[in-house]
């Protein structure tokens, strides 16, 4: 007993020892900002003196803050972007995923955006937005359509951010729909196609249930990093977009708390944006988990 | 039993762990202030285009190449990421010894204990010699700025001046602006349609008269309006006057009753600029900051004053930048002494002004540089006036936050582009605005406590 203790001990000092960087750096980094900022949005905090504890304040304002109420809407709006990148994705791995000549090129085309910098990307599309010199004007021309000035316009910014974001991500989810289509065992194919199943049915009886766990994985990452948007915005709309049409609520707590000396305000919005994407996270995971017990 | 004292064991590591390291980052600081006399390093932020980045480095290089021992530490950014590194070193209280600062943030720095009270440490500056504007922006007394101690030095005055295209007035016929007498709003239109044309006679417009950005340009017209969005004491938004209105009127009309400018889907700011390099814009206004850019125009340009409205007098902004001392400085005196190098001294300015990237702060080495009328463009002394005369700063900066500022320039979409009238316009934004500035008033009482 006691030896087997003492070794228990041992091991367990060194097991601690090793998981003690990840943990420090969590605390140090992680829940130490985390709590100062839970304690910064009670009060009105400018980001350079002192706190004063204001209690709920700073949340009853921003409930009836308009600005806040856009910002909210064009990040959710903006995650229309994730349904239609889901579906592409899976279309284009199905594709990819056949043996044909010239595959693994269009692969690492597909993944090159997702590699590359969010920054210099941003500009690039900036870029091809132009309304007058802009490629994506230069191409619409060709069919004799006179595009609109995109990133100036507010019925067109929004859409161009979306284009912009699905061709960014596409490559990632069409990777890990292209692993998982890969560990689909190929007997349920032959058995499928002995039974006599047209493509459709194989796809919806067999593909689909066998990929939906890294659907769920996409769905979710994606709304996490969707409530979060911010860089793309930052450079390609600086302003926040003509009338404020494509500010997202990162982009707005940036400019409360380092343009306008509003940091506790702004952590406040940044506790409910992490509420909110708490709950939603929970919610998806608990849906989750019914379906998948609804399938057995 | 065992595993609580892991766990605790697991803790106290922790806790020993944490000590260590802050020890460690603490190191620094005590080795400076076990020195009797001051560290020899300092840091300096700041930020810029790549061209005055390396006007900038090889300044400060001179610098310690003046000061043997002393190390510069450089950090730069780019332009719209410096305001955000700026103020997250201020919250990780780690500010750099030397670094920009917009005057606007000046009350909030100073009420907040960032910026250092430099007045005993440039004592020796001539100041007569300074642009006064320039100074005084940064000095402040605890209730009002322009009085009181020197918080910063000027990095730069910035004189927004109107620049015309000299061949476009030669080749249609048209006698060039008086450098002196500013247009009436009326001749600017007429002289504006005059030069909007088709040259080609392909039915699309190859020149326009103007394209302005509304961010930069709308200060012009509303003051020599005599309208402002700010009353005297600076805590009544007054973008409800007529005058204001009749001056945003204008400067929407350029655009859909006049047509002197390129479509309001065409005018993003990039697009104005790039037509008047390419020689496709009658007027466009010109910084000091351009200079360097402006130098390979394919045309050659000259400085008007801007048209003038209903008080006959033309008007525009001066923009300036400080580069102030951090107050948690280890070692003040050198910093300051940096300051000064970089903004009040020959050697800095001259190497400054030969790259291009300013106008000289000093006056006598301003006035020289703007007699010599062979270099582009030669009425230079029109920014000199500005900076002296007429110029004046950004409403936003006379508040300790400029939110309700930008609220205008947020919504103004549907008035440029004549579905709203700017009389409504101001009427309903007003209120708004004036709320906000409400809260930045509130906030700057509760930071002086």
């Amino acid at each position: 007993m006691k030896t087997k203790s003492n070794l228990y001990r041992k091991e367990s000092y060194y097991g601690y020892l090793f998981v003690l960087a990840p943990v420090l750096g969590f605390l140090l980094f992680t829940m130490y900002p985390l709590l100062y900022s839970l304690y910064g949005s009670f009060t009105d905090w400018d980001g350079l003196g002192r706190m004063d504890f204001i209690g709920l304040a700073n949340f009853k304002e921003i409930f009836a803050d308009e600005q806040f109420h856009k910002a909210g809407f064009n990040t959710i709006f903006m995650m229309i972007g994730i349904p239609i990148e889901i579906i592409l994705a899976l279309l284009l791995a199905l594709g990819l995923n056949r043996k044909m000549f010239g595959t693994t090129a269009f692969r690492v085309v597909y993944y090159i955006p997702v590699i590359s910098s969010l920054a210099a990307i941003s500009i690039l599309w900036q870029w091809a937005y132009n309304g007058d010199y802009g490629l994506v004007n230069q191409f619409l021309a060709l069919f004799g359509i006179d595009g609109p000035n995109w990133l100036t316009n507010k019925y067109t910014v929004k859409p161009a951010l979306i284009i912009m974001m699905v061709w960014k991500n596409i490559g990632y989810s069409m990777l890990l729909y292209l692993a998982a289509l890969q560990s689909v065992p190929k007997d349920y194919y032959e058995a499928a196609s002995l039974d006599g199943a047209n493509a459709f049915q194989t796809f919806k009886h067999i593909t689909f249930p066998m990929v939906k766990p890294v659907t769920f994985f996409i769905i979710v990452t994606k709304i996490i990093g969707g409530a979060q948007v911010f860089t793309e915005i930052n450079i390609m709309t600086s302003t926040g977009g003509p009338e404020y049409s494509s500010a997202s609520v990162v982009f707005y707590v940036w400019q409360k708390a380092f343009g306008n000396l509003q940091m506790g305000y702004a952590s406040a919005m940044a506790m409910l944006l992490g509420l909110f994407i708490f709950v939603i996270t929970l919610v998806q995971f608990k849906m989750n988990e019914r379906s998948s017990r609804d399938l057995e | 039993m065992v595993k609580k004292k892991g766990l605790l064991s697991v803790f106290v590591l922790m806790m020993s762990l944490v000590v260590v390291l802050s020890a460690c980052g603490g190191k620094d600081n005590e080795g400076a202030q076990g020195n009797k006399t001051e560290s020899q390093e300092i840091s300096f932020m700041f930020r810029g285009a790549p061209e005055e980045q390396k006007a900038y480095e090889a300044t400060v290089k001179k610098f310690e190449a003046d000061n043997p021992g002393v190390k510069v530490k450089i950090i730069t950014t780019t332009g719209d990421q410096y305001a955000t590194k700026l103020k997250a070193a201020i919250t990780g209280k780690s500010v750099p010894d030397v670094f920009y600062f917009d005057p606007g943030d000046l009350r909030a720095y100073v009420n907040g204990g960032v910026l250092k009270d430099i007045t005993e440490y440039v004592k020796d500056v001539n100041f007569d010699n300074i642009w006064q504007y320039g100074v005084d922006i940064y000095r402040y007394d605890g209730d009002n700025v322009g009085q009181g101690s020197i918080y910063g030095l000027l990095k730069d005055v910035g004189p927004f001046a109107l620049g015309f295209n000299k061949n476009m007035f030669e080749a249609a016929g048209i006698p060039l602006p008086d450098k002196d007498k500013p247009y009436t709003w009326d001749e600017f239109i007429k002289v504006n349609q005059q030069l909007t044309k088709d040259n080609d006679g392909d039915g699309k417009i190859d020149q326009y008269g103007t394209g302005f950005n509304i961010n930069w340009a709308l200060q012009s017209f509303v003051w020599s309006n005599g309208g402002d969005w700010l009353d005297e004491t600076n805590t009544k938004v007054t973008i409800d006057d007529p005058k204001f209105a009749e001056a945003l009127q204008y400067f929407a009309d350029m655009q859909n009753v006049y047509k002197i400018t390129p479509s309001i889907e065409d005018a993003a700011t990039l697009d104005t600029y790039q037509r008047w390099m390419k020689g496709e814009l009658a007027f466009f206004p010109v910084g000091p900051w351009d200079l360097a850019t402006y130098e390979t125009l394919p045309f050659d340009y000259d400085l008007i004053p801007y048209p003038a409205g209903s008080t006959g007098k033309s008007a525009t902004f001066v923009g300036s930048l400080g580069i102030g001392v951090s107050n948690s400085s280890k070692s003040p005196e050198l910093a300051a002494k940096l300051v000064t190098y970089l903004t009040a001294s020959p050697e800095g300015q001259q190497q400054l002004v030969d790259a291009k990237v300013q106008i000289p702060n000093l006056i006598d080495m301003a006035e020289t540089w703007a007699a010599n009328t062979e270099t582009k463009p030669a009425n230079k002394k029109e920014f000199l006036d500005i900076v002296q005369d007429y110029g004046k700063p950004m409403p936003n900066t006379l508040t300790y936050n400029g939110e309700w500022y930008q609220l205008f320039f947020t919504d103004i979409q549907p008035v440029l582009d004549g579905k709203t009238t700017a009389a409504d316009y101001v009427k309903s934004q007003q209120p708004k605005m004036q709320a906000l500035l409400d809260k930045a008033i509130e906030q700057e009482a509760k930071s002086k406590k």
